[in-house]
C-alpha cells in the first residue's frame, strides 16, 4: 500500500464525513454524533508512521475542511488536527503497543480534538455555551463513533501505514530503540 | 552533544509557537468579514463539490426510500390534511386573483416607478444540497448554485417550511449557507440581523441571537406596545432591503422584558427543520444595478 492510496481514502473518508453520514445518523443525533473518520486516520498514521507524517496529513486535511465547510474561521481544524496528530506521536510513534491501548490512545486524541475545537471557537466567541453542556451535547456521543471506526479499521490501517513507512526506515527514525 | 539537543528542543518548540501564532493569525484574518474567496478556495470548493455531490444526492435517496417504507402509515392521514389544505388555497387563489390584479391597476394610477413595481418580484432558485458540514460550531450547509448562476452573498435560503439561513460564501458553481441558527449577536463572525415582523399585524423586532440549548431563535428590540403574542407567526419585513419580505421564520414560544428592561425578547422556535436537507430555494431579490450591468 503507497502513501498516495492512503491519502486517497482520507479523501474519500474526508467526503464520507459530509455527505454519507449525515443520512446515516438518526435526524435527533445529527450534530451530536460527529464523525472524525480522516482524523482518526490521523492518529493512526502518528502511531505507525511518525509524528511528522502525521502533522502533514492532519494540517492538510484540516485545511481542506477549513476551506470546503468555511463559515466562521480559517485554520481551526487545520491547527487542532496538526497539533493533536503530532502530539499523539510524540508520545508513542513506533512503539509496539496492544490493540486496546492504540485504541483508546485514538479515543484521548478524539477527546483533545473535540475540546481544543470547543477552547478555539470559544475563544473567538463563536459559541457560548460551557464545556459540560458541550460534553455531553457531542463530544462523548461522537467519542463513541470515533472508537468504534477505530475498531473497525485497524487491522487494515495499521498494515496500510506499516506497509508504506516499512520497518527500516522506521528503526532509524524511531531516536529511543524498542527492545523486543 | 546535550547542548545539540538542547537547541533540537528549542527548536521544536520554537517552531511550535511560530505555528501557532500563524494560525492565530489566520483565523483572526478570516474572522474578518471577507468580501470575497481567494481563488484556491474558490478552486477546492468547487472541485471538491464535483464529488461530494456524486455522494450525498444517492444517499439521500436510499435513506429516503426506508424513510417512505416507515411513514407509510401516516400516508393517508397527512393525504387527509393536504385535501382541506388545497381547498383553502383553492379559496385563496380567486382572491389573491383579484386582489393582485387591482393592486396593480392602482400601482399605475399612483405612477410607480419601474424600480417600486419590481421590489417584490423575487426570482425562486431550486438547488440541491450537496453536503452538510460536520462540525458543531460551525453547521454550514453546501448547495450547488454559485456566482455564474446569478447566486451572491447575503441571499436569503428557504425551504417550503421557512427560512433555512444565508448565503455566506459564493464560488463559481457552488455556495455556502450560513443558517440562521449560527447567528450569534455576540460575536462578529455570526453578527447578522434579519428584520422581523409577525403576518398579520404591525410589529417589529430583530432577529439576532440562536440558542443551541433549547433550539431557539431570539428576536429583539420589539418595542413595550409591540402587538406581538405567543403562538404567532414571525416573517421576515423586508426592511434591511437585503432579506426579502414575508419569509416564514417561526412561531413565538414566550415573550420576556429584555436585557435592559425597555424592549422586549421573543422566543421563536424556528418552523424550518436544518438537518438532512435535499433541495433548498435561493431568493434572489430583484436587483437593479446588477441588471443593468449585464444587459
Amino acid at each position: 500500500m503507497r502513501i498516495h492510496w492512503i491519502i486517497l481514502i482520507m479523501f474519500v473518508l474526508f467526503l464520507v464525513e459530509g455527505t454519507l453520514m449525515n443520512w446515516l445518523v438518526p435526524i435527533e443525533w445529527v450534530h451530536r454524533v460527529v464523525p472524525h473518520f480522516v482524523f482518526v486516520f490521523v492518529l493512526f498514521s502518528s502511531l505507525y508512521a511518525g509524528r511528522h507524517v502525521a502533522l502533514l496529513l492532519g494540517i492538510v486535511f484540516g485545511m481542506l475542511q477549513d476551506i470546503v465547510y468555511y463559515g466562521h474561521l480559517l485554520g481551526v481544524h487545520s491547527f487542532t488536527m496538526g497539533l493533536c496528530g503530532y502530539l499523539i506521536g510524540l508520545m508513542l510513534e513506533f512503539k509496539r503497543v496492544p490493540m486496546l491501548t492504540a485504541i483508546s490512545v485514538i479515543g484521548m486524541g478524539c477527546l483533545l480534538l473535540d475540546t481544543l475545537t470547543f477552547m478555539i471557537y470559544t475563544v473567538f466567541k463563536i459559541n457560548s455555551q460551557p464545556y459540560v453542556w458541550a460534553l455531553s451535547h457531542h463530544i462523548l456521543p461522537s467519542l463513541f463513533l470515533q472508537l468504534l471506526f477505530a475498531l473497525a479499521c485497524y487491522v487494515p490501517a495499521r498494515r496500510w501505514f506499516e506497509q508504506a513507512f516499512p520497518r527500516k526506515s522506521r528503526e532509524e527514525s524511531s531516536e529511543m530503540p524498542t527492545i523486543r | 552533544m546535550i547542548q545539540l539537543f538542547k537547541f533540537l528542543r528549542n527548536k521544536r518548540l520554537f517552531l511550535l509557537l511560530i505555528g501557532l501564532i500563524l494560525f492565530v493569525a489566520v483565523m483572526g484574518f478570516s474572522l474578518s468579514d471577507r468580501k470575497d474567496l481567494s481563488w484556491p478556495e474558490k478552486f477546492v470548493n468547487d472541485s471538491v463539490a464535483l464529488l461530494q455531490s456524486w455522494l450525498y444526492k444517492p444517499a439521500g435517496y436510499m435513506a429516503g426510500l426506508f424513510e417512505d417504507i416507515r411513514t407509510m402509515r401516516q400516508l393517508y392521514e397527512e393525504n387527509e390534511e393536504l385535501r382541506t389544505t388545497v381547498a383553502r388555497y383553492a379559496r385563496d387563489r380567486s382572491t389573491y386573483n383579484y386582489l393582485k390584479s387591482e393592486n396593480e391597476t392602482l400601482k399605475k394610477y399612483l405612477h410607480f416607478t419601474r424600480e417600486q413595481e419590481q421590489i417584490n418580484n423575487y426570482k425562486y432558485v431550486i438547488a440541491q444540497v450537496i453536503a452538510a458540514s460536520p462540525d458543531v460550531y460551525n453547521k454550514t450547509i453546501k448547495i450547488n448554485l454559485g456566482s455564474k448562476h446569478g447566486i451572491r452573498k447575503n441571499m436569503a435560503v428557504m425551504t417550503v417550511a421557512g427560512l433555512i439561513g444565508l448565503v455566506s460564501e459564493v464560488s463559481p458553481i457552488t455556495s455556502t449557507v450560513m443558517p440562521i441558527t449560527e447567528l450569534n449577536a455576540q460575536s462578529i463572525a455570526g453578527a447578522k440581523k434579519i428584520s422581523a415582523t409577525v403576518s398579520g399585524k404591525e410589529s417589529f423586532g430583530i432577529i439576532e441571537s440562536y440558542d443551541s440549548e433549547t433550539g431557539q431563535l431570539l428576536m429583539t428590540r420589539i418595542s413595550e406596545d409591540d402587538p406581538l403574542q405567543e403562538g404567532d407567526t414571525v416573517i421576515t419585513s423586508g426592511l434591511g432591503s437585503v432579506f426579502p419580505q414575508g419569509i416564514e421564520v417561526g412561531k413565538v414560544i414566550s415573550k420576556q422584558v429584555g436585557d435592559y428592561g425597555l424592549t422586549y425578547t421573543a422566543y421563536i422556535q424556528p418552523s424550518a427543520n436544518f438537518d438532512k436537507l435535499r433541495e433548498v430555494m435561493v431568493v434572489q431579490v430583484p436587483d437593479f444595478e446588477y441588471e443593468e450591468l449585464g444587459e
